[in-house]
């Protein structure tokens, strides 16, 4: 979707805060919601994708002003309520009012250790043979879904050049309403100067796009 | 069942912004109580995790992937050609490495990772990300402007270096191999470890030799 999320090549933002000290997290409540996104039981249909496109769904102007970790509470929020794992009002106030069905027991501490090992690949060999190879002149596709895709608008209807073929990858617009589909995954290298009217060096912007974002020239 | 539906969650989203507190400690309070209360979190198991990523699981992981690099050929060679087997070499494991990726600066090119979309970071080889890398400003501009960005940075490229700028669009993850920075012949590996920052496997630095002397 054309959302606010999808900030690469917008003008008008200020001083990054090159400053910033070093520690992981910034305060307490940081930490709890960033431990909490990572060992919360959770509904099996879940997933990376659809997480995302939660967080893309915020209000545009919450999105640019509410701090990093508020925006993940506020994701697993509306996935919570979306799925009928808990109501706003119970959100609102942290007081349970019912036991959920069907979610897995909470993970125990270990799991930090346990649950780590073989972490989730999103690579799957030979479920699609790769159309394009590296060499190859394409062009992405000029517009994009209403849903969640990964298709920047700032590369959309450019020409650029195939420089790795990785594989069949799951697909993100399909895994982020439900289905596991793979497509093959490429990184597509663009020249800055055709991307943006004002660049003169002869930089270079890489992405890792899918099959069906690309057309061959 | 959750129900893909772009327009419920929108609406949810409104819902919350109506009634929640504003202030996230507390919004973030009432959510660990409400899901302990639920039986979906073990309060225990978050400590792990805030503990595991504050310390054990952070940049210096991806500085000793660097250092040994700088030292050994053919894991520098592993690195570049696979990223996620040299991490697994070390035993790393973690958020975001299965497709890990390294791209080694050179005298002619520097290389600089972003995610335009949302956060995507090798947590696992550097820890969570810095709050500018997630944020608007970084976003935005890296991908455009990044010889810009870098000088905020305190770093000045010439004009006859390329920059290569890596949009996490996938669920590879990135991650660049600063240069070894001169007058450290016969160091240590884990002498050199100390040398590379955080911000030079982000490509937001890039001469470490203020490192060096530093270190000296």
């Amino acid at each position: 979707m054309d959302g606010i999320h999808d900030l690469g090549g917008l003008q008008g933002f200020g001083r990054i805060d090159v400053d910033e000290p070093e520690e992981a997290f910034h305060a307490p409540w940081e930490g709890r919601m960033f431990g909490m996104a990572r060992c919360m039981a959770r509904p099996a249909d879940w997933n990376i994708d659809w997480f995302r496109h939660c967080r893309e769904l915020i209000d545009p102007a919450d999105y640019l002003t509410r701090p990093y970790y508020d925006q993940w509470m506020q994701a697993y929020s509306a996935m919570l309520v979306n799925s009928g794992v808990a109501t706003v009002e119970e959100i609102a106030t942290g007081k349970s009012t019912y036991r959920p069905k069907k979610v897995p027991p909470a993970p125990p501490p270990e799991s930090f250790r346990t649950g780590r090992a073989g972490y989730t690949r999103y690579d799957r060999p030979g479920a699609a043979d790769p159309a394009f190879r590296p060499g190859d002149i394409v062009r992405t596709k000029a517009h994009g879904i209403p849903g969640h895709t990964r298709l920047p608008r700032y590369v959309r209807g450019h020409r650029g050049v195939i420089v790795a073929s990785h594989g069949p990858h799951v697909f993100p617009d399909a895994h982020a309403v439900g289905e596991d589909r793979a497509e093959p995954l490429y990184t597509v290298g663009f020249a800055a100067s055709d991307l943006w009217p004002e660049v003169t060096h002869r930089d270079r912007v890489f992405l890792d796009l899918w099959e069906s974002y690309l057309d061959r020239e | 069942m959750v129900d893909h539906d772009s327009r419920a969650v929108r609406h949810i989203h409104d819902e919350l912004h109506s009634h929640l507190p504003a202030e996230p400690a507390l919004r973030v309070k009432a959510l660990e109580s409400l899901l302990i209360e639920k039986g979906l979190v073990d309060p225990r198991t978050v400590d792990a995790w805030v503990e595991g990523y504050s310390e054990e699981i952070g940049p210096k992981r991806g500085a000793r992937m660097v250092a040994r690099a700088w030292v050994d050929p053919a894991f520098r060679e592993l690195l570049l050609s696979d990223a996620a087997e040299a991490a697994a070499q070390f035993g790393f494991d973690g958020t975001g490495i299965s497709h890990l990726t390294a791209h080694e600066n050179t005298d002619d090119v520097h290389h600089l990772v972003v995610c335009t979309l949302c956060s995507c970071y090798p947590q696992g080889v550097l820890g969570i990300p810095p709050t500018w890398y997630k944020m608007a400003a970084y976003r935005a501009r890296a991908v455009r402007e990044p010889r810009g960005v870098l000088e905020e940075f305190g770093v000045r490229l010439s004009d006859e270096v390329e920059v290569q700028v890596w949009d996490s669009t996938a669920e590879l993850r990135h991650m660049v191999v600063p240069q070894r920075p001169a007058d450290t012949e016969g160091w240590s590996e884990e002498r050199l470890a100390k040398l590379v920052t955080r911000n030079s496997m982000i490509g937001t630095d890039r001469d470490l030799s203020r490192m060096v002397k530093e270190a000296t």
